[in-house]
Formats: structure tokens, sequence, C-alpha cells
């Protein structure tokens, strides 16, 4: 079930690599584009979420529980999930998408280690993947993108040094995109807040470290699924670019 | 506090099963490269094991990691180095003393290490005197020159592009070399100027053959197999295949015989320029090259099997191995070697009927 997976991610890379010219790494950002669409309800239903949770930190009988119950933690976060349950916020749904990325992530790891093909066994597990016709004029894969290759992990050498800059990147716009879409809480030992704050750190540390380590056609991908993200937020008016400040919370 | 915790171990877990996609030298990552001398069979299936060819009994391992992961068919030269190219993150081609073995580790010692390459090495060197020509997946072609284990840090580097994973071959004057950016280059021996280079319209995998009509042959994943003038790269298909020809055709007499990955079998006559019998299918996709001996062809296919076929195209014996074969079989002594994926063991010997000698398994 996993492989057919991985079969349809790798068809539909090949096919796009064909159509725009043998360039993988625009595959790639086409690829993440397609995602994005077909995840577009996950995201919308996310932005829906976050933005009922931000009205909710308004909600007068929200800040009285939190007043009233602020010593007994138990009572407050049995208290929060009777508010959720009646108001019909899921406090995870602003996580949901982010969640939803690590099978695709892990599913376009496998498909660009396996279209890009590193190895003899990995040539001939591709021939079996594709279903396209007339492909054996594309194999093997221009792995060449920018100055990348897009089969290994990245790094640009300056003065000896080698800077893994799309390790950088991607550690950067995660964190923007996850700040940008955490709801802002004035309310002390909000959970809900604090799990959004804490997946705002480790987020970007942990797709950082994947981007250092895994190929770089999966730091392509996480670069452009976040920049979407981006624009899709401030399009729609609901980013918080307020987060992005320092102490920004802690002022209001 | 349920839910964070059921968060993180979610995050931790995507995070395991990514990492475990990128793994060190584990057997069965791609198939392993096989070699033998008259005593001993050198197998490279993330590290090099060196196996005595009468019992089967381990003699020396070298140990592979991350960094250095191998894979290539080792290649022994006439002064008795073993030479072995890495696949891991070190990108270094190493040349190990068989005879000056670590007493500590029971690990060859190294002679001398190229270090010039910038990707993995898929391809055994060829040596020719004493130059060793070394193709790269980073698309070069180093020639070392083995006078001496200073010397190979200078190698002449022959830029031709692709990556080249199959074993360059000589007639002396022009060493021929594959790529898999679908060209067959023709290198002056002597000179290392690129004397032709030709498109096949399909990655080349395997190497050319050398025929006695002074011809040269070679499969491409274009499904065809390909003829060539080797003095002008003039070029012509002679067969078209089922599917990609993977494996280098080998040559008896006037007959190429090669496989597909579809699972037929051909017999090629250079002389009628015609397939000697209809192809046959015997039990499954063809990677492996095939061997001759005796009056046999031997074929190993991915299901596991090795067949003897006759020059007929008639099956004289078959034996299950087990697990998958892409490797292709060695012969030494009277011993045909095999080297299986996913068995519990890594190595089989046969005999010349096919009967099981003797299994390899590494020790933890």
């Amino acid at each position: 079930m996993w492989d057919f997976f991985i079969s349809i991610f790798v068809n539909v890379l090949i096919w796009i690599y064909d159509v725009v010219g043998n360039n993988f790494g625009l595959a790639i950002i086409l690829f993440t584009i397609l995602i994005r669409i077909v995840t577009w309800p996950l995201n919308a239903q996310q932005m829906k979420g976050a933005a009922a949770m931000q009205e909710l930190q308004s909600d007068k009988e929200w800040q009285a529980i939190q007043k009233k119950y602020a010593k007994d933690k138990e009572k407050l976060a049995q208290e929060q999930m009777r508010v959720y349950r009646e108001k019909g916020i899921n406090p995870f749904s602003s996580c949901l998408p982010t969640l939803i990325q690590f099978p695709i992530i892990i599913a376009l790891y496998q498909s660009i280690i396996r279209a890009l093909a590193s190895t003899p066994l990995d040539l001939l597990k591709l021939s079996r993947s594709i279903s396209l016709p007339n492909v054996s004029d594309l194999i093997p894969l221009n792995s060449k993108f920018l100055w990348m290759d897009l089969g290994r992990p990245e790094a640009v050498v300056i003065f000896g040094l080698a800077i893994p800059t799309l390790a950088l990147i991607v550690a950067i716009t995660t964190y923007i995109q996850a700040k940008l879409t955490m709801p802002t809480s004035t309310t002390p030992g909000d959970q809900s807040a604090a799990m959004s704050g804490m997946m705002s750190i480790y987020m970007p540390l942990l797709l950082g470290y994947f981007a250092l380590t895994f190929a770089s056609g999966l730091s392509v991908y996480f670069i452009t699924s976040n920049v979407l993200g981006i624009v899709q937020y401030a399009m729609q008016g609901k980013a918080n670019w307020r987060n992005l400040i320092p102490g920004a919370l802690q002022k209001k | 506090m349920r839910k964070k915790f059921i968060l993180v171990i979610t995050i931790l877990l995507g995070a395991v099963l990514l990492s475990a996609c990128a793994g060190g030298p584990v057997h069965g990552s791609t198939w392993s490269g096989l070699a033998a001398d008259g005593s001993t069979v050198y197998l490279a299936d993330g590290s090099v094991y060196a196996v005595n060819l009468s019992d089967g009994k381990p003699l020396w391992r070298y140990p592979g990691s991350t960094k250095l992961a191998f894979y290539a068919p080792p290649v022994v030269t006439p002064d008795g180095l073993v030479i072995i190219g890495s696949a891991g993150t070190d990108h270094s081609l190493i040349a190990i003393n068989p005879r000056d073995i670590n007493p500590e580790t029971n690990a060859p010692v190294d002679a001398w290490k190229f270090t010039g390459a910038a990707d993995h090495w898929v391809a055994a060197p060829l040596v020719v005197d004493n130059k060793l020509f070394a193709p790269n997946s980073d698309g070069n072609l180093y020639i070392l020159d083995l006078q001496d284990g200073q010397s190979v840090k200078d190698a002449t580097v022959v830029e031709l592009g692709g990556r080249l994973w199959a074993q360059p071959r000589t007639d002396g004057e022009r060493v021929y070399i594959t790529s898999l950016d679908h060209s067959v280059f023709a290198v002056d021996a002597d000179t290392y100027d690129v004397v032709w280079h030709e498109n096949l319209g399909g990655a080349v995998p395997g190497s050319v053959v050398l025929s006695e009509d002074g011809m040269l042959y070679v499969g491409s994943l274009a499904s065809r197999l390909e003829k060539f003038d080797p003095a002008t790269g003039k070029h012509q298909a002679v067969v078209d295949a089922e599917n990609w020809v993977w494996s280098t055709p080998a040559l008896e007499g006037d007959t190429l015989y090669f496989g597909d990955v579809d699972g037929n079998f051909y017999a090629f006559n250079t002389s009628t320029g015609k397939l000697n019998w209809n192809p046959v299918k015997p039990d499954g996709p063809i990677t492996a090259s095939p061997l001759i001996k005796d009056d046999h062809i031997l074929l190993a296919t991915e299901s596991g099997s090795v067949f003897a076929i006759g020059i007929d195209g008639k099956t004289v014996w078959t034996q299950k191995i087990g697990g998958k074969i892409y490797t292709t079989p060695v012969t030494a002594g009277d011993l045909i070697i095999v080297a299986p994926l996913e068995t519990d063991f890594y190595l089989a010997a046969l005999n010349a009927n096919g009967g099981q000698v003797w299994t390899f398994t590494p020790e933890n």
C-alpha cells in the first residue's frame, strides 16, 4: 500500500519533470503546489480553528475559568475541554496540517530518493514504479538544480566553511509560518497556546535537522510549502505578524 | 498533558521513520559486489568480506560504516592488493593489503587511499598494467598510477559525464566506458583523449563486450543491444529486447548471451546477426550478467534461482538459492559463487552440477 503511494508520487514527479523540460527542482516545486492544493481543505480547517482559538482568548467565560482555576491545573484543563466542546473548537486543529505533513514528507523523501536512484537497486525499483510511457530517455533524472544536487544534503562553502543555507532557510521559514499561524494568547497557563509555542520552536529545529541531513530535494519541498503557507495566510489576512516580534505577547 | 505527549511522540515517530530512510551500510541496500581469485572470495556488501574459497570460512572483514560503505565489486591487482570503492558519505577508493592484517581488528591495513572523487563508487575499476581506470558516479574517469602507493593521489581525470556504473573494457588501444547519461565513450589508452562519444537513447549500466568479429556490443535501458565499430563509434541496434538490458552480455564463440529485466534470455549470433533461438524466460528478471562455464551458460535471476542453460537454449539444471539475485555470480576453481539478497546467508557456493557446497553468513 505504502509502495503504491510512493509510486503515485514518483509518477507525478517524473511527469512534471518531463513537462517542465527535465528540471527536477522545478518538478518538486510544482508538486508541492499540487500538494498544497490537495490539502487546501485541511489548511482552511486549520485557519478556521486558529481563528476560533484567537476569538476564544477574549471570551469572558474563558477568561473567568482561567482566573478561577489558576491554581488547579487539572480542573482548569477539564473546564477548558468543556468550553472547547461547547463551542465546537478542536484545540489540535492548528497542529493538524503540520502533522499531516509527516506522511507526505516521508513519502516525498522516498520518492525523491527513488526517482533520483543513486544505487542500482534504486534504479531497478524506479523502473517498476513508473507507469508512464517512454521514460527510458528521461532516466536517470537530472538531479542538479541551481547550485544543488537534489539527491544530497546541501551546503555552500564560503571561506572554507560549509554553510547549510537550505537548512537555515527551512528553519527560518518554518518558524515564520508557525509564528504567523499561532493564536495570540494573553492567558497565563493556556495549554493550547503553550503547545503552539512549543511547536513553533521544535518544528523549525526538526525540519532544519531534516534539511541538514537528508536530500536537498526535501528542503526545496519544505521551503516551497512554508512560503506558500505564509502567502496563503497573509492573503487571507489571518497572519499574526505581531507574533514575529520577540516579546510582543508579553508587552500586550 | 496527555495530548501534548501524543503530539511529541507523533513528531518523534516521524523523525525516526524519516531517519530510517537514510541508513548506513546495510545488507540489501543495493546489490553487492563480488570477486574471486584462486583461493579467496571477496564480497562488498556494506563491509568487505574475504571468504575462503574451499570451505566458505571467513578470513577477514574490512568494516563498513555510514561513511565508508562498499558495494562495488572489489578488484585484485597483480601485486595482491584489493581495491574497494566506497558508496558512503566518504567517496574514497581504497587499496587494502590482505597480507597485512591488523591483529586487533582482523582487518587488512590500507595500502593507499584515493580521495579525489566526488560521488559513489559503483563500478569496479579496470587494471591495465600499472594503471587503474576507475569510473565514478561523478561522471569522471580517474586514471591512477599503481607503480607506488603515492602516485595515486595525482590521478588523471577524464571528464565524461553522467554516472559511470560499469567496469571499463579495453582492447589495448582504447578504453571503453559506459554512462547512465545514455553514452558510450572511447578513450585513448595512452593519451586519455576521448576518441568518440555516442548516445544510445537510454542509460547504459553494463559494460561493452569486445567480440571476435572485432566489434563492440552493449545493452542499454533503451531495451536494445547495440553493435559498435570500435574505431569510429558508428553503431546500430541489432536486437530489440522486451525491456531494459541491464547486464553485460557474455561472449562464447560468436554468440552473445544476455538477459532483460522482464526475464527474457537471448542468444545473439554475431556472425549471422540473428538470434540462435527464440528468447527463453527462466523464472524472473535478469540484471546479473551470464557466465560461461564449461559448455553451459550460467544465469542468475531475481527470483533467486541459478540456471545452467545449454547452447541450444535448453535448461540443463536449476538450483533455487532463495532471496533475490542481482549480482553477477563468479566462478572460481570448480565452484560457482552467488551473492543473493534477502536471505540469511550472504554467499552460496555451488558445484558444477548446481549442488550447494557451502554458504557464508557473517558473524555479528
